[in-house]
């Protein structure tokens, strides 16, 4: 079920209420999990050891984020970072290391876009896979090139915006999707809001993927986002 | 601050005009009067010798003679003398009248009827030379006068033409001086002024580029202690404070922010990992726990923006956004919730324009728009959304065929807290956008329309460079 199995993880945060789920949760996922409360541990750890991932938070107590994050470079350690930040703004720094390849995440998040968030992280810098052109899972088809969608061989009439949404949930089949993920990917904005407007094209896309009597594929939970079932 | 440049010394000219002139009125008549003391003292001495040779000469034959050529030989000694324009030297003339007023003896041009008619015309006191007007003559005499003994008047004239020619010499050399000297005086003024001002100007142009984002340049100082070199330290100390506030609120706001958004993380976290556990029934108390604690986030969010913002310290990261894209996309986004609803949402676009701001900010603001419409408006409303440009900005309308604001929140729509009857929300959504219009330095307005409904107008200064359009 897992994409990734074994992948060695450094977390670092000292907030220990955070570090403790974000631990249980990534070890649940089937990340090896090393946590550091502070830099200067951090640093120790990273030297140690080699990772595949860093979660790093901006506000250690003894040393800034950012400067940790420059550090680790400066000594060679080329695993993507994924920041956590409970800051307002998102600091300029922060935008430099995002062009630099890493990812950021403002608290509080949902589990599932961390999640997503770093698996996007390791695919990028992972060997580059080539690129499908179809993606299918179960009984449905994509082709991205004609972007046209099938259920059992019957056309769906998409708008390119549905064809994107559900490209998007094909891609993370099986995985939880939240509405701030869909938000952020699909139209490229990080809102939050108040009203429900990412459930009714979801509502409007599964009226159309799961119509006609099928078996429906694609799964509301509540409280969390989606899924697109794969099995 | 050139026009003011300008003032100043207009007018410092003006006075310094009005102040030489005086002096070169004064000068002048200085001049004048003296000048006429020298003549008239000529003319009182010439006078007297002459009527002392005249009483002298014995009344014979050669009289006339012997006298006319003293007056002659007198004549050439005028003072102020110019070379004549004529031949005949017509400055000066002697006349003598007879006991009965008949003209005895005449040396000068002419016949001297018409000088004797203008003596005759009016009455000379002895020692006292007066201004004769001769008919003939453009320029006046100057004529002194004696009684002789023997019952004869003489007349001495001298005419005030070289005087004059002297006088005018003066003045024409004098207003050469006075236009040079007021010519200099407003180079030195203008330029000192404007040297002045020009500090001043540069003073004005970095204060005003120190806006929200940037506050931490400084207005350039001279060494000089004059009032210029106070004002642009005064400034800068202002500015030190300001940029100090601004410091503490943004690290009140920062760490309340941090302080709380971590416990939220750790809630969230924890309830997210229970849900994954619980049962299905079990799990919709944590659900909406977990949906109450997003909307607590943003809503804390946006009203740290707000307070920010109301300070005037809401910091920045601009991009260029092209508001027409935007606004398609955005409509994209509410379009099926809004014929969820049965709301239509239509965009009149005049095409790209583009907007220098913060592309986070400007997103919430119409999400928040957006919502707003949403949340109020009754089933069957349209709303539409009309972009242009207007002079130097972006203009952003938004319209529909609603209700309306009601008339008790209308005034203070854009306020924290002030929300309808109806609304479930915080009451922040309007307050955030005028927050985020007004730090990005544009406008909001809202008001119901005349054929009813909501109309709220959003004003965004467009990118340096103009209308996308423009570009390639």
């Amino acid at each position: 079920m897992h994409y990734y199995p074994f992948m060695r993880l450094l977390l670092v945060e000292d907030e220990l209420d955070i570090q403790s789920f974000l631990r249980c949760s990534l070890e649940e996922a089937g990340y090896q999990v090393e946590a550091a409360a502070d830099g200067k541990t951090a640093e120790r750890l990273a030297v140690e050891g080699t990772y595949d991932i860093l979660i790093v938070d901006l506000g250690l107590p003894d040393l800034d984020g950012i400067t940790l994050i420059l550090r680790l470079r400066k000594i060679g350690v080329k695993a993507p970072v994924l920041i956590l930040s409970a800051r307002r703004s998102v600091d300029d720094r922060v935008r430099g290391l995002e062009q630099g390849g890493d990812d950021y995440l403002t608290k509080p998040f949902a589990l599932a876009e961390l999640l997503a968030r770093l698996r996007n992280l390791l695919k990028r810098n992972g060997p580059p896979g080539n690129e499908a052109t179809r993606l299918r899972v179960l009984d449905l088809e994509l082709d991205l090139l004609r972007r046209e969608a099938t259920r059992s061989g019957q056309i769906l009439q998409l708008t390119p915006q549905e064809f994107v949404l559900l490209e998007y949930l094909c891609r993370n089949a099986g995985r939880v999707v939240t509405r701030s993920m869909i938000l952020d990917q699909v139209w490229g904005m990080r809102i939050q809001p108040d009203t429900n407007v990412v459930d009714v094209h979801i509502y409007r896309l599964r009226g159309k993927v799961d119509g006609n009597g099928q078996q429906p594929l694609i799964r509301t939970l509540r409280g969390v986002g989606y899924v697109l079932k794969d099995r | 601050m050139r026009s003011a440049a300008w003032r100043i010394s207009l007018w410092a000219t003006l006075a310094f005009a009005c102040g030489t002139m005086l002096v070169f009125i004064f000068l002048h008549r200085f001049v004048a009067q003296d000048i006429q003391r020298r003549s008239d003292a000529w003319l009182s001495g010439e006078v007297e010798v002459l009527g002392d040779v005249a009483e002298r000469t014995p009344k014979d034959a050669l009289y006339g003679r012997v006298v006319g050529e003293v007056a002659e030989l007198a004549g050439k000694e005028v003072p102020n003398r110019l070379p004549s324009d004529s031949n005949s030297d017509d400055s000066v003339f002697f006349l003598q009248t007879a006991s009965d007023g008949s003209l005895k003896l005449w040396v000068g041009a002419g016949n001297g009827v018409a000088n004797l008619n203008a003596i005759q015309a009016t009455t000379i006191l002895p020692d006292r030379p007066i201004d004769l007007h001769v008919t003939g003559f453009s320029v006046p005499f100057r004529v002194a006068s004696l009684r002789v003994g023997d019952g004869t008047s003489i007349y001495l004239g001298l005419s005030e033409r070289d005087e004059l020619r002297v006088l005018r010499n003066l003045s024409l050399r004098f207003t050469f001086l006075w236009f040079l000297l007021v010519l200099l005086g407003f180079a030195i003024v203008f330029f000192t002024t404007r040297r002045m001002l020009s500090h001043v100007r540069e003073i004005t142009e970095a204060a005003s580029g120190i806006g929200h984002s940037d506050l931490s340049t400084r207005v350039p100082t001279t060494p000089r202690n004059d009032e210029v070199g106070n004002l642009a330290r005064t400034l800068n100390r202002m500015l030190d404070r300001i940029e100090n506030s601004m410091h503490q609120l943004h690290t009140i706001t920062d760490s309340l922010a941090h302080d709380l958004r971590s416990p939220l993380t750790a809630i969230r976290g924890k309830l997210e990992m229970s849900l994954s556990a619980a049962q299905i029934e079990q799990g919709e108390p944590i659900v909406s726990a977990i949906e109450e604690l997003d909307r607590l986030t943003e809503f804390l969010n946006q009203s740290l923006d707000v307070a920010e913002a109301k300070a005037d310290a809401l910091r920045l990261t601009r991009t260029v956004i092209d508001m027409d894209e935007l606004l398609s996309v955005m409509i994209d986004l509410y379009e099926p919730s809004m014929s969820e609803r049965g709301l239509q949402i239509k965009l009149r676009s005049s095409g790209p324009l583009r907007v220098d701001a913060d592309a986070s900010l400007i997103h919430r603001m119409i999400v928040n728009l957006f919502d707003n419409e949403l949340k109020h408006l009754p089933a069957a409303c349209t709303v539409t959304v009309l972009l242009k440009e207007e002079g130097e900005a972006a203009s952003l309308v938004l319209e529909d065929d609603g209700p309306g604001f009601a008339p008790e929140v209308s005034p203070h729509l854009f306020e924290r807290r002030v929300k309808g009857t109806q609304s479930n929300g915080h009451g922040l959504g309007l307050a955030f956008v005028d927050a985020v219009v007004r730090a990005h330095g544009g406008t909001v307005k809202a008001c119901n329309r005349e054929g009813g409904g909501a109309r709220i107008a959003v004003m965004l200064p467009l990118a340096a460079d103009g209308p996308a359009s423009h570009a390639d």
